[in-house]
């Protein structure tokens, strides 16, 4: 089996299509007749899947993956522990799940890649969803303990009420493109034109 | 015997000699037409024949004798080492010389498919048959039979995402009812897979609506995964057709909503027929999607509202669990609203999109042009529809009686 584009995407931090060479290089070798099972580097498989929010393809490829290799590398079960916190939204077990493994040194890179992306994406979702919140339920989202959660959003223009413990959220303005080039607009203009002749 | 020995060697000489121009290889066609019966009576010493040809410079004559090779039945082993030899042959054969012979080609790749599952190993499939239905088909809006066949192997072998590179094309030439139906149907089945519901339920909507003069099984079966999708992704279900749904469809079809009644007891008192059926999943996630459909519902009527309130309308433990379940669908795009701990209060917030982004200027613009490529397509058909022959034979036919009719009365009474 030929690993040199995975080990590449690996070596660049390219981990957004780590999912995709692996499925297609499984494809590949499994159609060649090739028994790849136990040698098949799931836990990356899975985490690659897991990187680009895609836990259908995880939870499908899990179902995959041969009792005898569940058994054996803690490594894989770990690495769908993350992907079963996904599924079910337990937003905090994530982190749990992310930190209680000790991961071998090819998964750490994409793991940390992918711990920081989530917290950063739950902090996005918290802008979103909340006007105040507690600073614990904070800390739990973003998977840090409660003095660095406020500090953590205290520098991205929150508010701390100390005597409720309470944060109150600043909305980001959202910049959207909205300048058009004259072509669009021409186009739009042509199929109205279109309508009403 | 020796003479069949000549003839199949000069043969093999034949297929080196002509692959090469169009002109070649259509003769070498009709030569190979003529010799099927000799394959038939040499089965036994074909299969070595194989070694002397390149797959993807001699792809028909290699076809041909690959074909009469699969015919036979086989063992286990056996099977494995034809897997293999067939899974090369797709990946390395020229895609214009096995067009010649498409009969040949899906033939091949029906038994490939059969052994693969045969040997219990799904996933060996999944990548040749891709190739092999890629290289069949003239245009990507043609259904080919091997669709389907590629569908169910990728189920079989839960590789849900690469089954979905194929139904992001738009079919519009289908040879075979009974292709299109299957196609839709695992199709419609990848997407469940994949939560791309309102995909799936385009599917399965095909499948229900699609023409046919009595009813088929698998009508039936996308009927109630139809109905469960709907009641997942819409939240509803309306139990009558469109008007271009078959009547067959539309008369028989209505018995297997009943099962659908009350949903929540009847989840309990249907579960074994729900789990014979294999759709306790969906069913599941029914339920589940009711307290989201409760929540929106919601949204339209209040602008705020305090968790505990919404707890105790939806029916949820606790406060907790009610903002739980609203930051999900603030998360997943469902309902806009900020949540106010300190308050225990949701305000609902009206959809931010205001339409005049650059972004929704490009959807609509894609939008518009595939509408009217699909008007361009209608009208295309409507043409050569109103050329045929047979239509016009049939229509013509009974505007003459109408017309015979109208001349009979009006003369019948001048000449009394």
């Amino acid at each position: 089996m030929d690993f040199s584009a995975l080990n590449d995407a690996l070596a660049s931090k390219s981990y957004d299509q780590i999912a995709e060479i692996c499925d297609t290089l499984m494809l590949q070798v499994s159609s060649q007749g090739v028994v790849f099972q136990d040698e098949w580097p799931y836990a990356i498989h899975l985490l690659g899947h897991i990187y680009i929010n895609d836990i259908n393809s995880a939870r499908f490829l899990w179902k995959r993956i041969p009792l005898a290799v569940k058994e054996s590398k803690p490594e894989v079960v770990a690495a769908w522990k993350i992907g079963q916190k996904l599924w079910t939204r337990d937003y905090a077990g994530v982190h749990e799940a992310i930190h209680e493994f000790n991961w071998s040194p090819e998964a750490q890179g994409i793991v940390a890649s992918f711990s920081e992306l989530y917290t950063k994406s739950m902090f996005e979702l918290l802008v979103s969803a909340y006007s105040t919140i507690s600073t614990q339920d904070t800390a739990l989202f973003l998977g840090l303990n409660a003095d660095d959660a406020a500090n953590y959003s205290l520098q991205r223009g929150w508010t701390l009420d100390p005597t409720s413990q309470m944060l109150t959220v600043k909305k980001q303005a959202v910049a959207t493109e909205q300048k058009l080039d004259s072509s669009k607009l021409q186009r739009l203009t042509e199929y109205v034109f279109h309508l009403e002749h | 015997m020796n003479l069949n020995m000549n003839s199949m060697e000069s043969l093999v000489a034949q297929i080196q000699g002509l692959s090469g121009s169009i002109a070649d290889v259509n003769q070498l066609h009709s030569l190979l037409k003529q010799s099927e019966d000799l394959f038939q009576s040499e089965l036994a010493r074909l299969a070595p024949l194989l070694t002397e040809l390149d797959p993807s410079i001699h792809s028909l004559g290699y076809l041909y004798i690959l074909e009469a090779c699969t015919s036979a039945p086989i063992s286990k082993d056996e099977a494995n080492e034809l897997v293999l030899s067939v899974a090369r042959f797709i990946n390395l054969c020229a895609a214009e010389q096995i067009r010649l012979a498409p009969d040949k080609f899906i033939s091949v790749c029906k038994r490939f498919k059969d052994q693969v599952m045969l040997l219990e190993d799904p996933m060996r499939g999944v990548a040749p048959m891709l190739t092999a239905l890629r290289k069949l088909q003239l245009s990507s809006e043609q259904l080919t039979t091997l669709h389907p066949d590629f569908l169910l192997i990728c189920l079989l072998a839960k590789c849900y995402k690469t089954g979905l590179s194929i139904l992001e094309d738009d079919i519009f030439e289908v040879d075979q009812p009974r292709d299109f139906f299957l196609y839709c149907y695992y199709g419609g089945m990848i997407c469940i897979g994949q939560k791309k519901f309102s995909k799936a339920l385009e599917l399965l909507h095909n499948v229900v609506t699609a023409p046919m003069s009595i009813l088929n099984a698998i009508a039936v079966e996308a009927y109630k995964k139809y109905i469960l999708v709907s009641l997942i992704h819409l939240g509803q279900f309306s139990i009558s057709f469109p008007k271009y749904t078959s009547s067959v469809a539309q008369r028989n079809l209505k018995n297997f909503s009943q099962v659908m009644c009350e949903l929540e007891t009847c989840v309990l008192a249907n579960n074994e027929k729900f789990e014979f059926d294999k759709n306790l999943g969906l069913v599941k996630q029914v339920v589940s999607s009711m307290y989201k459909r409760n929540i929106q519902r919601l949204t339209q009527t209040y602008l705020t509202l305090s968790l505990q309130d919404i707890a105790n309308t939806v029916q949820l433990n606790s406060a907790k669990e009610a903002e739980m379940h609203v930051l999900q669908m603030i998360q997943d795009g469902e309902i806009y609203a900020t949540i106010n701990q300190k308050d225990g209060m949701v305000r609902f917030l009206e959809d931010p999109e205001q339409y005049k982004s650059c972004e929704m200027i490009e959807r609509i613009d894609s939008s518009i042009q595939r509408i009217m490529m699909l008007s361009r397509k209608l009208t295309d058909m409507d043409e050569l529809l109103s050329c045929d022959p047979l239509y016009l034979a049939k229509a013509g036919r009974e505007r003459q009686r109408f017309d015979f009719d109208d001349f009979d009365t009006v003369p019948s009474k001048f000449t009394i």
